[in-house]
């Protein structure tokens, strides 16, 4: 006989049932709010979806056209490459076509990529430029990452490959169907940079250092990496350059990834040696390029990026 | 899967509406499985050892009840003692053990001898299960409790999802009765369950979750090399986070219990409210720290031989206390460190016989001398956190030598601004709850007012939650 004996009436009971009532509508309200300020006032999400819009109707070019250069990459290179510079510099020999999402790495554009193609996107070249740290580390965005990029499949695939365990997986999957999940901590930080003083640089200092792996391994993975990347470029008809932007300190890191590029037969780009930038340079975060060390990046790109698409070696001598 | 996932509330919901459908014996298979599928979740491989733990002591305590004869009741009594702390000797602390043997060795001159090391994830709420498993033995053992005749209702007493991970450790003679008897609904406890668990998910997610980026950050060297700053914000931000992550865990597991009907002891009374670290221990963690009196400290003499027996066993079961929240020589200096003010406290306030209850201790001290020894006491308490919290001893002995060193940074304001915006509401609401002997604030008010409150909470959950890849500190004991 089932124990469930107390009366429908009692106020406790009409209560609970009233709070689980409000708790779904509250959910609901959420989902629609987070909906309407991700379309509304998020800047993030009006550049990527655009940009990502416009990814998917690239296109190989025939003879005689600029090629299409798909480039993907994180804040390094958003910060570091002025587009619209690069673009005019270079507009007889390409067409770039960016995608670029903060704090993003290796796993984020392996499934973003292949989504990418398999959406359709047909550019003749892939060029990555997410550091070498982000390329090394193990984990994809927790917002934005899960929605704009990535199918079902897609966030199964990423757990697996990062040996998620089911809770975690469960809560990509949600990032990937809920817009509020997915953005629940853009919106805190944005709630929490008008209440705490100087918050954006308390979450800049508290930002986790990434953990890389010690040398040995670190050759291996990178090449494991590249190797994935290259097949997965090479399935779709897509040449891929592995971009290596300058971060401080960085020279051995720079180094060992243009090894590893070379060693499976993918072109990586060192187009400014990090060693010869001073701290002038960059921002003060000491990892972003300020505008004036843009300018000389974005300078240096539109010279080296053009030899690369042509097939010349030449350009091995900054790799 | 983790409390404050949403994959625990689709468990949670579903688990709730057919069990009380169920009779009492379908009620009790029912939640055995939901329990096995809670804690396969994990890893279904390490369901195998917590069924064959379970069984062991099923059919042991069969054979140790006070009947038998002697010899094979000590026989069997002892045979599983062994059994429980071998095992969890072997999971939890063999590599530890033989680690520290090496490094000794290597530290006499004595190299390249090769120590084996098994290098096993631990696995989930051992240390937890493993101590209820003791007292149910122990208690059979020395006749306090019947041995449960059904499997099931012992299986359900050691596995029921909502203590298995992290606790509350239930004692046998609380729970096993609960899961022996038939359970009718409840609907006050049944909304009273809600909101323990909207009141742990506060805890958790919102001041635990914000209050670890600070500790991290601290701990991580993120601030810049060690100072007084950072100490102070490391230590305060991780006692915030502890606190709010495992009395959060314990609000939802004791929610949860009772929205399937049974009681779980309440295991955090505003411990940062306490006026010494005996009556600090007498709030934080409960039911592990009655366990260690009941079953380690009054066995090993408690106080009864008086002075320096006393102080002895006071360090030993804190000690140990310190090495069950890990395998590493920092939480033996945590637990030293406890051991060493307790027996310092209990030689300068001896224990009178009619002041154990805490709340009537502080009665007798002024409301400014109160004070001071509340904050004495929360200030002992972090500075023991740093060997708890850091990776190393050396670690920890590095992070604290910058206490001598004052350099300020102007981050550090937006640090401090941020623990009090976490903290200080917890704080508040821990005086609110001491002034009125309540288990979770306003429990008495009318359910219209609660109800406004528990939605009110669910936005706060919404709009602060932390990263939600912090998993509970205490799942790692």
């Amino acid at each position: 006989m089932p124990s469930f004996t107390s009366s429908s009436k009692s106020p406790a009971l009409v209560y609970a049932r009233a709070l689980l009532g409000i708790c779904a509508i509250i959910v609901l309200f959420l989902e629609i709010c987070a909906d309407y300020l991700l379309k509304h006032d998020s800047e993030t999400y009006a550049r990527v979806s655009q940009q990502y819009a416009d990814a998917v109707k690239v296109r190989s070019s025939r003879p005689g056209e600029p090629a299409s250069v798909l480039m993907v990459g994180n804040s390094l290179l958003m910060e570091g490459i002025d587009v619209d510079r690069l673009q005019g510099l270079t507009s007889s020999k390409m067409r770039i076509y960016p995608i670029f999402l903060e704090a993003t790495g290796y796993y984020d554009w392996l499934y973003g990529l292949g989504r990418l193609f398999r959406q359709g996107a047909r550019p003749q070249v892939v060029v990555l430029g997410v550091g070498v740290n982000s390329f090394l580390q193990n984990s994809v965005r927790q917002d934005y990452a899960p929605m704009m990029f990535f199918d079902v499949r897609d966030v199964l695939g990423a757990a697996s490959d990062l040996k998620l365990d089911r809770t975690a997986t469960s809560n990509l999957l949600l990032a990937h169907s809920s817009v509020f999940w997915d953005i629940r901590s853009v919106i805190r930080t944005q709630i929490l940079r008008r209440t705490v003083p100087h918050c954006r640089e308390l979450f800049s200092l508290v930002k986790p250092k990434p953990v890389l792996p010690p040398s040995p391994e670190l050759e291996a993975v990178t090449i494991a990496r590249i190797r994935t990347l290259r097949q997965l470029c090479e399935a779709h008809g897509a040449k891929l350059i592995i971009l290596v932007p300058p971060t401080p300190s960085s020279e051995d890191a720079v180094r060992q990834m243009a090894i590893a590029s070379q060693k499976v037969g993918v072109d990586s780009l060192v187009p400014i040696d990090p060693a010869t930038l001073s701290e002038r340079f960059y921002q003060p975060d000491e990892l972003h390029l300020n505008s004036e060390g843009a300018a000389l990046f974005t300078s240096a790109l539109a010279t080296y990026l053009p030899v690369e698409l042509s097939g010349s070696k030449s350009a091995s001598s900054h790799n | 899967m983790l409390f404050d996932s949403p994959a625990y509330f689709l468990f949670l919901i579903p688990v709730v509406l057919v069990y009380w459908r169920l009779n009492l014996r379908a009620q009790n298979i029912f939640l055995l499985l939901a329990s096995y599928f809670f804690y396969g979740w994990w890893d279904w491989r390490f369901l195998a050892l917590m069924i064959g733990s379970t069984t062991m002591d099923f059919l042991i305590a069969q054979k140790i009840t006070p009947g038998q004869t002697d010899s094979n009741r000590k026989k069997w009594f002892v045979f599983s003692l062994l059994l429980n702390f071998g095992i969890l000797g072997v999971f939890k602390y063999f590599d530890f053990f033989t680690g520290s043997f090496s490094s000794a060795l290597e530290t006499l001159g004595i190299h390249h001898i090769p120590l084996p090391l098994i290098r096993v994830i631990l696995p989930p709420g051992i240390s937890f299960y493993t101590f209820q498993e003791v007292a149910y033995i122990v208690d059979v053992y020395k006749g306090r409790l019947e041995p449960a005749k059904s499997f099931l209702d012992y299986g359900i007493f050691i596995s029921l999802f909502p203590h298995l991970i992290a606790g509350p450790i239930q004692r046998p003679g609380h729970l096993l009765p609960q899961v022996q008897k038939s359970r009718s609904f409840d609907a006050d406890r049944f909304f009273d369950g809600l909101m323990l668990i909207f009141s742990g998910l506060v805890r958790k997610c919102v001041v635990a979750d914000n209050c670890a980026l600070l500790a991290n950050a601290a701990f991580g060297g993120q601030f810049g090399p060690s100072n007084f700053w950072v100490v102070l914000i490391g230590t305060y931000a991780f006692a915030w986070q502890v606190y709010g992550d495992f009395s959060g865990y314990s609000d939802i597991a004791r929610g949860s219990a009772q929205l399937l009907g049974f009681h779980f002891m309440v295991n955090f009374r505003q411990p940062y409210l306490s006026h010494r670290l005996q009556e600090f221990w007498r709030r934080w963690h409960i039911s592990l720290s009655t366990w260690l009196r009941d079953y380690l400290y009054i066995p090993l003499g408690g106080s009864a031989s008086g002075g320096w027996k006393t102080s002895r066993n006071l360090l030993i079961t804190m000690v140990l206390a310190g090495l069950w929240h890990g395998a590493n020589w920092t939480f033996v200096v945590f637990g030293a460190i406890h051991g060493a003010v307790l027996a310092v406290e209990r030689f300068f306030f001896p224990a009178k016989a009619k002041q154990k209850d805490p709340a009537l201790s502080q009665h007798s001290v002024g409301l400014l001398s109160l004070w001071a020894q509340r904050i004495l006491t929360f200030n002992v308490f972090c500075l023991s956190l740093a060997f708890f919290r850091a990776a190393s001893l050396p670690a920890a002995v590095q992070f604290l030598a910058g206490l001598s060193n004052f350099a300020w940074r102007t981050e550090y304001v937006s640090a401090f601004f941020m623990l009090c915006l976490f903290s200080v509401p917890l704080f508040v609401v821990d005086l609110l709850m001491e002034a009125s002997n309540q288990e979770y604030p306003f429990a008495n008010a009318p359910y219209a007012f609660r109800t406004a409150l528990a939605a009110f909470t669910l936005i706060i959950l919404a709009l602060f939650s932390g990263n939600s890849l912090n998993a509970f500190v205490y799942f790692q004991f």
